[in-house]
Parts: C-alpha cells; sequence; structure tokens
C-alpha cells in the first residue's frame, strides 16, 4: 500500500517510536470520539426538544397539513393547523409563524392566539412552525443558541430557536443554483430551503417545496381569505417594520398601517415587488383567492454587526454595537439603549394581527373575522410575552399538544 | 420525482461516507501529529451527517 | 462590550501568533485561536458551537472533493498531458494562440473547484513546462502559474469568497458570472502576456520531451465526454430544473469522475487516487473547516461584531483607499476566512452606500487571491514555487509578481468604487 504523499515526512522509527504515535492516535482520536459524542448529543436533543402547547378556549379542532397534501404526510414538516372557529360565520384568516424560525417573535405571537385566542365570528387558523424542519436547527456560523426560555408567572417555557432554511437532514442536496417554480427566476442554492422563497411549491418538489405546495392546498380548499406571515427582520436590512402587501391588500395594509402607527407604534407599508419571485406576499395572492401580507418586526440578533450572540441578547434585543451602526446611519430603524426586546417585538404582532382583522371586518363586514381574547402590544409589553403562555401542568386534559 | 430524490440523498450519504472513510484510512497511516489532529477536525462534520446529527 | 470584545480579540490574536511562533500549522492556529477566544469570551469548549463551526463549509468540502478526485483522475488518465501536447504541437508556431489556450487551461480547474491549488496542481506543473520551453525564464513562470491560479479560484462558476462573503449577508450568489468572468479572464491574459509574452523558444521536439507521455490510446473524445457528461448534468439542472430532480455540484463532478473512469486508456486505481486527493487537499479541508469554527466562535463571542462595525464605520474613502492592502493581508492571515470575516461586513458598508454589492463582492474577489502567496500562510505561492521547480529567493517571485499584481488590485478597486455604473455586468 501506498503512504500518502507528505504523511512519512516525519515517521518515527522503532518500536518505541510506534507505540508512540499509537498513542498518540489513541489519545487524538478519543477526543475526536468526544467531540463527536458530545456535539451530536447536543443537535439530537436540540432537534426533539418538545415544545408544548396549551390549546386555548377558542382552539376548536386540531388538523395536520397532511390532511390537506399527501406529499408532507408523515414528514417532518406535517405540521400541526390550530382551528378557532366563531359561532358567527364570516371569513377566514390563516396566520403563518414559523416560516424563519430564527425570528422568534413570529412564533411566540402565533403561539399568544392559540393559547388565549376566541373567534366571536369568522375563523383562524394558526400555525406554529410553518417550516418544522427548520425549527429543528440552528444557522451554521451564527452561533444560535440551540433554545430559549420565556419566564412566566408559573415557571418557564422553552422553545427551539431554528433557523431559516428547512434542515439539510430533511433536504439534501442543494441544487447548484435554485430556479423557482413556475416563475423559472434564479435565486441562492440554499434558498431552495427557504419557505420563503419556494411559494406556491409544487406537488413534486423538494420537501420545502411541497410543503408551500400543502398550504396552497390548505389555502385553496378551506377557503382562505387572508394570509398573515409574521417575520423578523435584522435592522440593516431595509424591509423592517413594515407590512409587505400584495396589490390585492393594498387598502386593507394601508389601512393597517396609518391605525397602528396611529394608535400603538410606527408600522410602514410597501408593495409586494412584482419581479421578486417565490414569496408569500407575491405568489399566494398571485395563486389563490387569499390576500397575503407579511408583518416584518425589528430583530437585531439576527443583524451581522451584533455582538455576543446569547439567549440574553435574545431576549432582550440590545446591542451596542447594533446601536453603533445605528449612530453610523447603517439602520432602517432605531436603535437605543432600550433595545428591540422579545415583548415588544411579540406585542407588535399580536396588535398587527388584531388591527389587520378589525380592519378586515370594516372593510369585508359580510365576512367578518373578530378576534378575542388575544393581548395587544401594551398588554404584552407591560406584563410580558411569559404572562400569556399557559401553564401545560394545569390544562384540562386532552388539552395539550407538542410541536 | 420524490423516490427518485431520495435515491440522491442516499448517494450523498455514500459519497459522505466514502470521504470519512478516506479520511480515516489516511489518518491511521499518517505519522505527523499536526496532520492527525487536522483529519480528526475535518472528519467530524462528515461522520455528524453520516450519523444524521447534524 | 467593546471592551469585552476587544479584550477576546486580543486573545484570539496572541493565540495564533504564539500558535504560529511554534510553527503550528496556520489551519491549527486559527482552530487554536479560536479555542482561546471561546475561553476568553467565557462560553467553555463547547462542543456544540465547536462542531456547528466545523459544519459550515461540510458541502463546500464535498465539492472540492468530488471536483479534484475528477481532475487527478483526468491527469492520471493522461488527458491532461494529452491536450497540453496537442495544444503545443498545434499551435507551437503562433505564440499569441498558444498563450491564450495555455491560459484557458490554467483558469479551468480552478474555475471549477474554486481553489488555485487545484490549478497549481492539475495544469500548473504542465503549463510551466511549455512556458519554460518557450523561454519563459523559472521565475516568470512561477509567478505567472501563481497569480492565474489565483484569478481562477475567483473564476465562475465556483468562486469561494463570493459565495462565503454572499451567504454572510444573505444574498443569492447569482448575477456574479460575468462580473468575475470578465476581470478575471482579462486579466489573467494580460499576467500572461506581460509576463510570459516574450522569448525565445526551444524547439517542439525539446518542449514535447520534457512532457509527460500522454497514453498512445487516448483520443480527444475520451478528454472531452467527461466535461461533457458535468456539462450536460449543469444544462439538464438549469434547462429542466422542475421536471429533474436536485443533483448538486458534487454528484455532478462525482459523475464526471465516472466518465473518467469509464473513458481512461489506462487503468485507474480508483482507490489511490482517492486517498491522494483527500490526503492532496488536507491543508485545504482543513482550513474551511477551522475557519468555520473560528468564525462560529468569532460571532458567538461578539468578535465578528467588533470587526464589522469598526469596518462599516470606517471613513468609505478610507476603505476604499486601503483594499488593495487589506483584502490581501487578510487572505493571507485567515485565508477563505477573510471573506466571512472582512467581506460581510465590508459588503453590507457597500449595500448601505448604494454601491451594487455583487459588482463590488467581485471586485474584491479578484483582489483576495493575491495575499495566497503572502505569509504568514502563503500556502499557494510556496506550492507554485514547489511545483514549477522555481529555485530561488522567496522575494524575487514576489517582485516578479508585483507589476500584475498591482493592476489586478487596481481593477479589483475599481470595481468596488464604480460598483454602480458597472452593475448591467450583473444581468439583473
Amino acid at each position: 500500500m501506498d503512504l500518502p504523499s507528505g504523511s512519512d515526512g516525519a515517521m518515527t522509527r522503532g518500536g518505541g517510536g510506534d507505540r508512540v504515535a499509537a498513542l498518540r492516535k489513541t489519545v487524538l482520536a478519543t477526543l475526536g470520539a468526544v467531540l463527536l459524542a458530545t456535539s451530536g448529543w447536543s443537535f439530537y436533543q436540540s432537534r426533539r426538544l418538545p415544545e408544548p402547547v396549551v390549546l386555548g378556549p377558542g382552539v376548536t379542532r386540531v388538523r395536520t397539513l397532511g390532511e390537506y397534501f399527501a406529499g408532507v404526510r408523515g414528514t417532518v414538516n406535517d405540521c400541526r393547523l390550530y382551528f378557532l372557529e366563531g359561532e358567527e360565520p364570516g371569513g377566514t384568516v390563516l396566520v403563518l409563524g414559523g416560516t424563519h424560525p430564527e425570528e422568534p417573535a413570529g412564533r411566540l405571537a402565533a403561539w399568544l392566539l392559540v393559547e388565549n385566542g376566541r373567534m366571536a365570528a369568522g375563523r383562524l387558523i394558526v400555525v406554529l412552525s410553518a417550516n418544522r424542519s427548520a425549527t429543528t436547527v440552528t444557522r451554521l456560523g451564527g452561533a444560535y443558541p440551540p433554545d430559549f426560555s420565556i419566564p412566566t408567572p408559573w415557571g418557564e417555557r422553552t422553545f427551539r430557536m431554528g433557523d431559516r432554511w428547512s434542515n439539510p437532514l430533511d433536504q439534501w442536496p442543494d441544487p447548484e443554483v435554485y430556479i423557482h417554480y413556475p416563475s423559472r427566476q434564479n435565486l441562492a442554492y440554499v434558498d431552495i430551503r427557504n419557505l420563503n422563497r419556494t411559494w406556491p411549491g409544487r406537488p413534486n418538489g423538494t420537501l420545502t417545496e411541497r410543503t408551500t405546495y400543502a398550504f396552497m392546498e390548505l389555502i385553496r380548499k378551506e377557503g382562505v381569505d387572508l394570509v398573515l406571515d409574521l417575520h423578523e427582520a435584522e435592522l440593516q436590512y431595509p424591509v423592517i417594520s413594515t407590512i409587505v402587501a400584495h396589490e390585492k391588500g393594498r387598502e386593507l395594509a394601508a389601512f393597517v398601517s396609518m391605525l397602528l402607527t396611529d394608535t400603538e407604534f410606527k408600522m410602514g407599508m410597501e408593495y409586494s415587488p412584482k419581479t421578486l419571485h417565490g414569496l408569500s406576499h407575491r405568489e399566494i395572492g398571485d395563486h389563490s383567492q387569499a390576500i397575503p401580507l407579511l408583518f416584518e418586526a425589528p430583530e437585531p440578533f439576527l443583524d451581522a454587526t451584533r455582538g455576543r450572540t446569547t439567549r440574553e441578547a435574545l431576549l432582550t434585543g440590545k446591542d451596542e454595537f447594533v446601536k453603533r451602526a445605528g449612530q453610523a446611519g447603517l439602520l432602517f430603524e432605531t436603535m437605543d439603549d432600550n433595545g428591540w426586546p422579545i415583548d415588544v417585538r411579540v406585542g407588535r404582532h399580536t396588535s398587527a394581527v388584531l388591527v389587520t382583522l378589525e380592519v378586515w371586518t370594516d372593510f369585508y363586514p359580510d365576512r367578518p373575522l373578530r378576534l378575542e381574547g388575544v393581548p395587544r402590544y401594551a398588554d404584552v409589553v407591560a406584563l410580558g410575552t411569559g404572562h400569556w403562555l399557559q401553564n401545560p401542568a394545569s390544562a384540562p386534559p386532552g388539552r395539550v399538544v407538542v410541536e | 420525482m420524490v423516490l427518485f430524490q431520495g435515491v440522491i440523498t442516499f448517494l450523498y450519504y455514500l459519497l459522505v461516507a466514502c470521504a470519512a472513510g478516506l479520511m480515516l484510512w489516511n489518518l491511521l497511516r499518517s505519522r505527523r501529529w499536526e496532520e492527525e489532529v487536522l483529519y480528526l477536525l475535518v472528519v467530524l462534520p462528515f461522520l455528524l451527517r453520516l450519523f444524521r446529527l447534524k | 462590550m467593546f471592551a469585552a470584545a476587544g479584550l477576546v480579540l486580543g486573545v484570539m490574536v496572541a493565540v495564533y501568533a504564539v500558535a504560529k511562533a511554534f510553527r503550528l500549522t496556520t489551519e491549527l492556529a486559527m482552530f487554536a485561536a479560536a479555542l482561546g477566544g471561546s475561553l476568553a469570551g467565557g462560553f467553555g469548549l463547547s462542543p456544540r458551537h465547536l462542531a456547528e463551526g466545523a459544519m459550515t463549509y461540510l458541502d463546500i468540502n464535498l465539492i472540492f472533493l468530488t471536483a479534484t478526485f475528477f481532475m487527478n483522475l483526468l491527469k492520471e488518465s493522461g488527458g491532461v498531458a494529452f491536450a497540453v501536447r496537442k495544444i503545443l504541437e498545434r499551435f507551437h508556431g503562433n505564440r499569441f494562440l498558444l498563450l491564450v489556450l495555455l491560459t484557458g487551461l490554467l483558469l479551468l480547474p480552478g474555475a471549477l473547484t474554486g481553489a488555485g491549488s487545484v490549478t497549481v496542481l492539475i495544469t500548473g506543473g504542465m503549463v510551466a513546462v511549455v512556458l519554460q520551453a518557450m523561454g519563459v525564464s523559472p521565475l516568470r513562470t512561477a509567478a505567472t502559474v501563481f497569480l492565474v491560479a489565483g484569478l481562477s479560484a475567483a473564476a465562475p462558476p465556483v468562486s469561494l469568497w463570493a459565495m462565503m462573503t454572499a451567504a454572510g449577508v444573505n444574498m443569492p450568489y447569482v448575477g456574479f458570472f460575468w462580473p468575475l468572468l470578465l476581470p478575471c479572464l482579462l486579466l489573467s491574459l494580460l499576467t500572461v502576456f506581460l509576463l510570459a509574452g516574450k522569448g525565445e523558444g526551444a524547439s517542439l521536439e525539446e518542449a514535447l520531451g520534457r512532457l509527460p507521455e500522454a497514453p498512445t490510446r487516448m483520443n480527444g473524445w475520451r478528454l472531452l465526454v467527461p466535461f461533457g457528461v458535468f456539462g450536460l448534468l449543469v444544462f439538464i439542472g438549469r434547462r429542466w430544473p422542475h421536471e429533474t430532480p436536485v443533483l448538486g455540484l458534487p454528484l455532478m463532478f462525482a459523475a464526471a469522475a465516472g466518465a473518467v473512469v469509464l473513458l481512461s486508456p489506462v487503468r485507474l486505481e480508483v482507490l489511490r487516487i482517492a486517498r491522494e486527493t483527500v490526503q492532496q487537499l488536507l491543508p485545504l479541508l482543513g482550513t474551511l473547516t477551522c475557519v468555520g469554527v473560528l468564525v462560529q466562535i468569532m460571532t458567538l463571542t461578539g468578535v465578528r461584531g467588533l470587526l464589522a462595525v469598526t469596518v462599516v464605520t470606517l471613513p468609505v474613502a478610507l476603505v476604499f483607499a486601503s483594499l488593495f492592502l487589506v483584502l490581501p493581508l487578510s487572505e493571507a492571515v485567515l485565508m477563505w476566512g477573510a471573506a466571512p470575516v472582512l467581506g460581510v461586513p465590508l459588503v453590507l458598508l457597500f449595500n448601505t452606500i448604494g454601491l451594487d454589492p455583487i459588482v463590488a463582492l467581485a471586485g474584491m474577489s479578484v483582489i483576495w487571491p493575491l495575499g495566497d502567496a503572502l505569509p504568514p500562510t502563503a500556502i499557494i505561492g510556496r506550492l507554485t514555487v514547489q511545483v514549477v521547480g522555481y529555485r530561488d529567493g522567496y522575494g524575487r517571485f514576489l517582485k516578479a509578481c508585483a507589476l500584475p499584481a498591482v493592476i489586478i488590485m487596481a481593477v479589483g478597486s475599481a470595481m468596488v468604487i464604480f460598483a454602480s455604473q458597472l452593475s448591467f455586468l450583473t444581468g439583473i
């Protein structure tokens, strides 16, 4: 057998040298095995971290995405759909949390809807993990914590941190270039695993494409009128603290933006670019009867200029480096010593949902959407997100499921 | 198509297994500690993927 | 926060310097710096973060492995020797055309694999023989091979600096083809003609005698079909992306490698070549793995943020004026790690001030490879000198690279400064 070139340069001679080499190899291999086992165990555990959901008083049914399209049935992305149905008939709204699980305020806001909301009129369908695969992994090189905990009056609730892209363990390999269906627009290869670049999906595509296709089937079969997609954005990204609206939802979004800015917090509004494909605010509007709106809350934890990447930074949203970038005029949102705490970001989303449904009901009184029991921005900021998370231990039997 | 994609994914695991095997083989033949450490570091991601841990 | 991150950065630099002083390889010095940073940052030695960082470039490492395996099989089958001999036989009377074709031969391996070292190892040695037979001194030959190998690494389709930086700012790796190809191609030709344009050529027989023989049964088809297989798979994936499964670059290269094995006129020792490929690539795979760990720890401890915010808040004129120096120096220390560490904040800055980030990043990608000849790493510079057989001082080799290098720096910097005016190149 040939020795690989260069490997014999410092070969030790004699039995003693061989023994030393063998001992060294054994020690190194043991260290390697320990690193493999401990890191692997950490990845394995965080991938399977159970996230309990207490079914609030308004949840009337829990279905799964696979019931609408067999192509995702039994897969990691066969996520749960929480139906909140009012006694009065009305429209149907779908709220997507977890399109990008590394933007946790969107998921948490959706959690508050499920655990607290009641529909007085119309139907609300809530998704907590739109890309469940992406909740099981964190961004390579991002140094994000695997999970984070929200303090509550009865203890704390722990959630998976998640990534922007589906887990490569569920979808691999990536293509040389990602060509979006059906527009054929060229996108970054990694975005074939980005749920907000694969709308409207295709039935025989990759897992992420099949997931968006399944959501389109849900939207079509349930006659969804309105889709609200909850996100967060880095402060150095121009699309922030805003609603991105398909042209079908132009007036609705404009009113929501004005109302929120007048009464609760600054919220911008912009149109979905017609030439940018794969995004929910473009494709759902183009390929179904529904009006899609996407909401962006500010999240300094995503900025490339951020400082220490810790659970604390995720929850407080405070960061001196991002603040310094803001002082240099490089940000598209203000950043001061108060930062952007998780409660502020979650509250922005709950209020955005509530105000959107109120404006919708004004616009379309024949298809009302009246949601009760969900805290508004001021309530979440005052009492904290955890105040509105229910205790699984004291929930009635059969009213707890796991995401 | 979904089945075909599954086959492709399997081929990738095979590719990763082959690469990891070659690295471990070279590691065993190596006589330089720096090279051995480097092989252990380089093979780590291949093994994590092969065992479906990351 | 500034002081704490600055302290961690100081520890990382110190550990790196000490590791280099103890003659550790750059890869291990970076790994040691990462461990030092993690400890200094108060995170201990987190296996999760070390492993997650190491995973960062797994897919790129797979592309490296399969592409280099393909090129090594081609070399062992006699395909590369066949191509070089045929070009020499056909065009030895026409220096201009011969130099153009040799430039193409030098550009191809690096462009496909993203690694200048692959160019040096696969075609660099043989092109060097031809250049010296054309009367080019070993010194100028080494400079030519090094500079074009660097440009080949920056050339599309695989440009790691651009890919890694783009990934760091969530920017699609799309629109880079022309902004990378044009400068790389033109600067390669300029370099070749500047350094090898003149010389008294030896006879054809003498030149051929110094090249390895190609197997008698090797022919154009056996050489071209594997490239055809690769090109066909890329074409099918682009033409019918929704009717075919996702193959990915590693499997495409593996299929091309399979075609080489099937068509080779000589029996190839596939296992030996595979093992040697892994051995040959160890420094590069190690670099990417350790860079991944380093970046993860820098991000974890806030050092990356500190560097980023420092860079983005510098006066823009200063950034423009220092690119030609900062980029090669960062490459010399961090190799590809320079892209995620320095490239990401620079692209964010350029984007914020309204420059076209794709063209600006392409301009930076052209400059970065120059650092591969500089200490402390000088990995590709040293490899080139060794492969070409240049035996005089390394300083003279650097001097020989100087004139084309200055032009490359000027073109790269101009691409950054005039990125908006050049945005038409992206086709977006």
